[in-house]
């Protein structure tokens, strides 16, 4: 029972703990459409001025499908996804066209007939959580950012950072590989990358719950890589899970090439494994949180907060 | 944990656990079924419509006897005056009145079967046994076309060389024979037993009739016999065999079942010399069913049940209820026990399933059919589900409709099986249509969808582990005692909330969390 005990030295939070006392806790039932229909969680960010990836087409019905490709003419390359999608399920990514046909990652090419037909299913609710009927929107491309790229070339990496009332506790890049299809989805088989909040530097890499060095498809080192423009990666997810009210949520972030870190989507129930990517638990951090928090704290104050709590509850450095 | 679900489960658990304490300890219930063989429990349900004129129903009630004894019995009349008598030794029970509307009757009784044999007497030095003359001239008259002189009997009797008349055990052991192994068995031969020996086939009823017609040519008294077939999980059945006076007994026999002075334990007797259970006048149209329950408890046990000694539990036992209702309120108390297997497995080891209770489900079609072939069934309605969405995959079709051809392929696959046992006598496989179509669906449902998500590899596990979760479930609802437990201390249901709040409230680490994290425990070194 040492190994039970280690995790519980650790404070690494399990399924039960984090549902009990997280997420049941603190995420308002009523408030969980801010997060999980993505047009409304864009809409409230817009409003709230934090940069999230442009709209250029929505699809609510059928019959709206058919405008998609005048309302698409100018887009060269575009992203197709479920408003109510989940785990990156349904997303359709378009690079370019060549002609009349549209070019997909991998250099797969489809037809603008494809497209549609993928819209109709998003509309009959094939990739919305619980079957539900589900809109289609399409979103400009974003162009990752070229210190990811280099280490991932496949899909699109995000910055995972938990935020617990309003303060970045722990924080995690996630590399898609081969292996996970482009998706930036650890059980799918994307790397996890820990980040020191209180420094922007990578720490450790998993890959499927396994310690790793290098990005399996480059080679690439995974650790002490600085991610650019990291302040600004916490404070859009930290203003992010203000406008939805949440008290526990995982916002994903991307490095756009030009445009900065931009907020991609938020998730009122996120995944633990960013513990195992910076082989530190949640729990310590966040208890620290109840006690440090106090109402009406100016973002500032709460990012210096993560940092400084970060810094008290380093992963430990045995390993 | 925290401390209100603790104290919530405990008080729960100690509610529940005290009623049954109580139960048990102060009014010495059975805690355990003494399983008592061959105990059951019938109920004959019918409805008619009547012609708003006088009518009447009548029907054949058990007698005890030989191997079966009767009691408990009880009637319901709606309306109508019911009346036992009693003819040659064998009750009916009639039902008469102005006959207006629905009228539903019926009648219900316990009986305790064991199987009997009955000793043929060794052949008779001589003195050929005389049975007395009402036996004789009401079941030892020539049958029309298959009396003595008729010349296929003529014939028959003079090839199989039949034994003289003085050796009676021996007569009838030789044409218990003949019609045993010489006369095919098929439910679509002939009733009618002139053909039936013309054709050297026939059904139960047309043996059976052959077999008396042979008998009484050679001066045997025989008759045939109407019964019913009790057998766990299977529906009541009627049953036709017969009976032959040699040695003042009656001596059962069925050349279609296989018997022979014996009789199993699964066979009530009914009825003799018709081959119908139910007559009626005055009636426009009418149904009747049997259903029958095997008791676990011996006669004194189900009393002690029925007849708790406090007016409270007297009105609230469920060993009162009509036995179809019985039936289905057995099962369903023990879906809780599932449900709890289920909340164990998921929040406690972290086993992911489809949905919460489709496993509970799946275990609960399985209960219809034997394991194995329940486990391939669930096998083909999953590799449906594959082949089925790689065939609709190229027809981009929306959702919903694409999941109702799922349907229609699910109910065409059952169908098929259903043929398909038809066609090799397996009951097993036509209980394939009672594996409840819309589990089905709904697994097929959650498995495309789950394919459509989350890819074939995810679908997969979760299936195999609903599989695994359904198979652990199973044993608990085919088990008699948890049956027994649940019908009898339904209070254990608040014992189970309790333990679920238990489980609720516990916020430790699961299974699959150690497992998750094990790297982190371990120091392992960080690998390239």
């Amino acid at each position: 029972m040492r190994w039970l005990r280690d995790l519980e030295r650790m404070g690494i939070l399990g399924i039960n703990r984090r549902n009990a006392d997280f997420t049941l806790r603190w995420n308002k039932r009523s408030l969980y459409p801010r997060v999980d229909d993505k047009l409304l969680s864009k809409r409230l960010c817009v409003e709230a001025d934090i940069p999230v990836p442009r709209l250029l087409a929505v699809a609510r019905r059928h019959f709206e499908i058919k405008q998609l490709p005048s309302q698409l003419a100018n887009a060269a390359d575009f992203v197709l996804k479920p408003a109510r999608g989940a785990m990156g399920n349904g997303i359709l990514v378009i690079l370019g066209r060549e002609g009349d046909r549209l070019l997909r990652p991998g250099g797969r090419t489809i037809e603008m007939g494809d497209v549609l037909y993928h819209a109709a299913s998003i509309i009959s609710g094939l990739y919305a959580l619980g079957g539900h009927d589900d809109v289609a929107m399409v979103e400009e491309r974003l162009k990752v950012h070229p210190v990811l790229r280099e280490v991932a070339t496949e899909g699109v990496p995000d910055i995972r950072v938990i935020v617990f009332r309003g303060i970045p506790v722990m924080a995690m890049t996630r590399l898609p590989t081969r292996r996970s299809d482009g998706r930036a989805n650890l059980h799918q088989g994307a790397v996890g990358v820990g980040i020191n909040i209180a420094t922007g530097l990578t720490t450790h890499a998993i890959l499927k719950n396994t310690p790793v060095r290098r990005h399996p498809d480059t080679k690439r080192p995974l650790l002490d890589l600085e991610l650019p423009d990291f302040a600004t990666t916490l404070e859009i997810a930290v203003r992010a899970t203000d406008v939805t009210g949440l008290g526990y949520v995982g916002a994903d972030v991307v490095v756009d090439a030009t445009r900065g870190p931009v907020v991609l989507e938020l998730n009122a129930r996120p995944g633990l494994a960013v513990q195992l990517a910076n082989r530190a638990g949640l729990e310590p951090r966040l208890l620290a949180v109840e006690q440090s928090w106090k109402p009406d704290m100016p973002v500032v104050e709460r990012l210096a907060l993560g940092r400084r709590l970060a810094v008290e509850h380093a992963p430990r450095e045995d390993a | 944990m925290n401390r209100v679900p603790l104290w919530t489960g405990a008080a729960l658990l100690a509610f529940g656990l005290s009623v049954f304490a109580w139960k048990i300890l102060i009014l010495g219930l059975p805690v355990l079924p003494s399983d008592a063989e061959g105990l059951w429990r019938v109920d004959l349900e019918i409805t008619v419509r009547g012609t708003n004129r006088r009518g009447s129903v009548r029907t054949t009630l058990p007698s005890s006897g030989p191997g079966q004894t009767v009691f408990d019995e009880h009637s319901t009349s709606d309306r109508l005056n019911f009346t036992i008598r009693e003819e040659n030794g064998e009750r009916s029970g009639v039902w008469s009145g102005r006959l207006t509307g629905v009228h539903t009757i019926g009648y219900g009784f316990r009986v305790q079967l064991e199987p009997f044999t009955v000793p043929i007497p060794p052949a008779t030095d001589g003195a050929p046994l005389k049975a007395p003359e009402e036996v004789r001239e009401r079941y030892a008259r020539p049958v029309t076309n298959l009396g003595p002189d008729a010349p296929e009997v003529e014939g028959l009797l003079a090839a199989l060389r039949v034994p003289p008349s003085d050796d009676r055990a021996a007569q009838l052991r030789l044409l218990y024979r003949f019609v045993a192994d010489e006369i095919a068995t098929a439910e679509t031969g002939s009733s009618d037993p002139v053909l039936t020996l013309a054709t050297r086939e026939g059904n139960p009823e047309g043996k059976v009739d052959l077999l008396c017609a042979l008998l009484r040519a050679v001066g045997i008294p025989a008759r045939p016999v109407l019964g019913l077939r009790l057998e766990s999980a299977q529906p009541v059945e009627p049953v036709v065999w017969a009976e032959a006076w040699i040695g003042g007994e009656w001596i059962p026999m069925s050349p279609t079942e296989g018997f022979f002075a014996q009789r199993p334990s699964s066979l009530l007797r009914l009825r003799t010399d018709a081959d119908t259970l139910l007559e009626t006048s005055g009636v426009s149209a009418e149904t009747h069913r049997y259903t029958a329950l095997r008791e676990r408890l011996s006669s004194a046990e189900i009393t002690a049940m029925m007849l708790p000694a406090n007016p409270i539990l007297e009105r609230l036992s469920l060993y009162r209820l009509p036995v179809a209702t019985q039936s289905v309120l057995r099962l369903i108390l023990l879906l809780p026990l599932g449900a709890l297997a289920v909340s164990l497995l998921r929040n406690v080891i972290g086993v992911p399933t489809f949905g919460t209770f489709m496993p509970v489900l799946i275990a609960y079609t399985l209960r219809a059919t034997a394991l194995g072939l329940g486990l391939a069934l669930v096998g083909a309605v999953i590799a449906l589900g594959i082949v089925g969405r790689l065939l609709l995959e190229r027809l981009r079709l929306l959702l919903v409709p694409r999941l109702s051809i799922l349907l229609c392929m699910v109910v065409l696959a059952a169908t098929g099986l259903a043929l398909a046992g038809a066609e090799f006598e397996n009951r097993g496989l036509t209980g394939g249509v009672l594996f409840p179509m819309v589990i089905l669906t709904m697994l097929i449902e959650r498995f495309s969808v789950t394919l459509a998500e989350e890819g074939l590899r995810e679908a997969l596990t979760r299936a195999a582990w609903s599989t695994v979760v359904a198979v652990v479930v199973y044993p608990v609802f085919r088990s008699p005692l948890a049956e027994h437990l649940m019908f009898g201390f339904p209070e254990l249901v608040v014992v189970v909330m309790g333990l679920l709040v238990w489980i609720g409230g516990y916020t430790g680490y699961r299974v699959s969390d150690l497992l998750r994290f094990r790297s982190l425990a371990r120091g392992v070194e960080d690998l390239t």
